[in-house]
């Protein structure tokens, strides 16, 4: 293997914004690399696990083969392995990990959705949908002990069932789902994420030439306030997930091709919400969506 | 006429608490219309909730919204009532109805039989003399155009569009030219 067949992958796997850093390396990525190396990577959480996944896919689609990791720090390891990773068999890896040194799949651990692979097809889809939240009503009062307000539960029901139907109906791919609950500094965060490489909201609302915007982003964050769909007269659900991510004063954060929109809710005043757009970014395709709530 | 959703859930096999996805709410509202062919013209059709705890967009959309336009229609009118909502239930339900308003020059509501969390039995962006209206036909169960001026303090004509416009949404009914009753 010659010298540019590995990428060093930077550490900016604890955030949606941080993992911007390492799109912007996918062209490299796709024109050379063998192997990934994952030395420097300290902390990874869900949307850059995920989206890890969804880069990995795509370079494999577009060279046939797969990448493989190197250099995985132990505790990377084990919290990828934790979340199923490997299941998906995107990505290769020779190192392994002993028995020892697995998480452990206890009550201590129920905190986390892991990995849930979102079948493009609607009758399947269903059926995992159907899964996941039957598993996340299971763990919910592990994975939202921080938040328990009367009716998160059945928010977070919506949410799951609204973003994962939006994988099947618009983004002609399918798409992965998971969740956790973790500690970044003395904050507790949980977040859920929801990501699929399909042909993104832009080629989505490509037939509907009576939505005029100016941008991606603009268009984003159409479909995050208006009720408005590609494929019919009217469409709720992300204008429901962004309600209901107000209602609970968290943040959302939406990417899609070159563009993000991150809706922040303020935790203490009503009706104040933030709103970033932003546009020209590094391509990557599909639609990947975190909703991040912080105690 | 009385529809279960819990027990038609159960018939078509699927697990409850929550009713989700346009697929179901599609089935769903197909099984209903098919029960209707039973109902009398102005029948209220009453759908009980209990045991379901979410609903989502999809479904809504594909259920409630769909039996609310057709309930609407001058062909067969008839009207809607729910029981048994969950909290989450009607928060759904109420921001499905308010982002449909919000982008539309049409309103959404359906009429409930126990009490909201807006105090009122009744989903749906409704104007404050318009919520009157019908806490008033609820308590009296009857009342004329007259009577309804009276409590309300508005002419005569702005009565009569505002009344219309329940009947027209199917929140309340309409007894002859100027007597309504509640749903």
């Amino acid at each position: 293997m010659d010298s540019g067949a590995i990428v060093v992958l930077p550490d900016r796997f604890r955030d949606p914004n941080y993992f911007e850093d390492v799109i912007d390396l996918k062209e490299g990525i796709f024109a050379r690399a063998k192997a990934l190396d994952c030395s420097r990577i300290s902390f990874i959480e869900p949307y850059s696990m995920i989206s890890l996944i969804l880069l990995g896919k795509a370079c494999l689609r577009s060279r046939g083969e797969r990448l493989k990791l190197v250099n995985i720090p132990i505790p990377v390891h084990q919290y990828l392995d934790r979340m199923d990773f490997f299941e998906g068999g995107v990505f290769m890896t020779d190192e392994t990990l002993s028995e020892k040194m697995l998480y452990r799949r206890s009550a201590f651990s129920r905190s986390v959705i892991e990995i849930t692979e979102i079948p493009n097809k609607e009758r399947e889809s269903i059926q995992v949908i159907r899964k996941v939240i039957a598993l996340f009503r299971k763990r919910s009062t592990h994975i939202l002990k921080y938040w328990m307000t009367p009716n998160i539960i059945e928010y977070f029901v919506t949410v799951i069932s609204e973003l994962c139907q939006n994988i099947y109906e618009h983004s002609m791919d399918s798409g992965y789902l998971a969740m956790q609950t973790y500690m970044m500094g003395k904050e507790n965060i949980v977040r859920l994420v929801i990501s699929d490489s399909g042909i993104g909201i832009r080629k989505s609302f490509e037939q509907r030439q009576d939505i005029r915007y100016g941008s991606v982003a603009e268009l984003i964050e159409k479909s995050i306030t208006l009720p408005i769909s590609s494929k019919r007269e009217f469409g709720y659900g992300l204008c429901q997930v962004n309600s209901i991510v107000k209602m609970l004063k968290g943040i959302i954060f939406i990417r899609s091709e070159n563009a993000y929109v991150t809706s922040l809710y303020h935790k203490k005043m009503q009706d104040s919400a933030v709103m970033f757009l932003k546009n020209d970014l590094s391509s990557f395709n599909g639609t990947q969506i975190s909703i991040t709530l912080s105690s | 006429m009385i529809v279960s959703l819990k027990k038609m859930t159960g018939e078509l096999k699927i697990e409850v608490p929550d009713l989700i996805t346009r697929q179901l709410g599609r089935v769903m509202s197909d099984t209903i219309i098919e029960k209707m062919k039973s109902m009398h013209e102005g029948e209220t059709l009453l759908l009980d909730f209990d045991g379901i705890e979410v609903v989502d967009s999809s479904f809504i959309d594909e259920l409630i919204i769909k039996l609310l336009l057709l309930s609407r229609s001058s062909m067969f009118p008839f009207f809607i009532k729910l029981k048994n909502i969950s909290n989450a239930v009607e928060i759904n339900i109420d921001l499905v109805f308010n982002s449909y308003s919000s982008f539309n020059r049409d309103r959404m509501a359906v009429v409930t039989e126990g009490l909201c969390r807006n105090n009122c039995y009744y989903i749906g962006p409704l104007s404050e003399i318009e919520r009157d209206i019908l806490g008033y036909l609820r308590i009296n169960k009857s009342a004329s155009l007259d009577d309804l001026c009276r409590f309300t303090g508005a002419g005569e004509e702005e009565m009569r569009r505002t009344a219309d416009e329940l009947f027209s949404m199917r929140v309340i009914r309409r007894d002859g030219d100027t007597q309504y009753v509640p749903v």
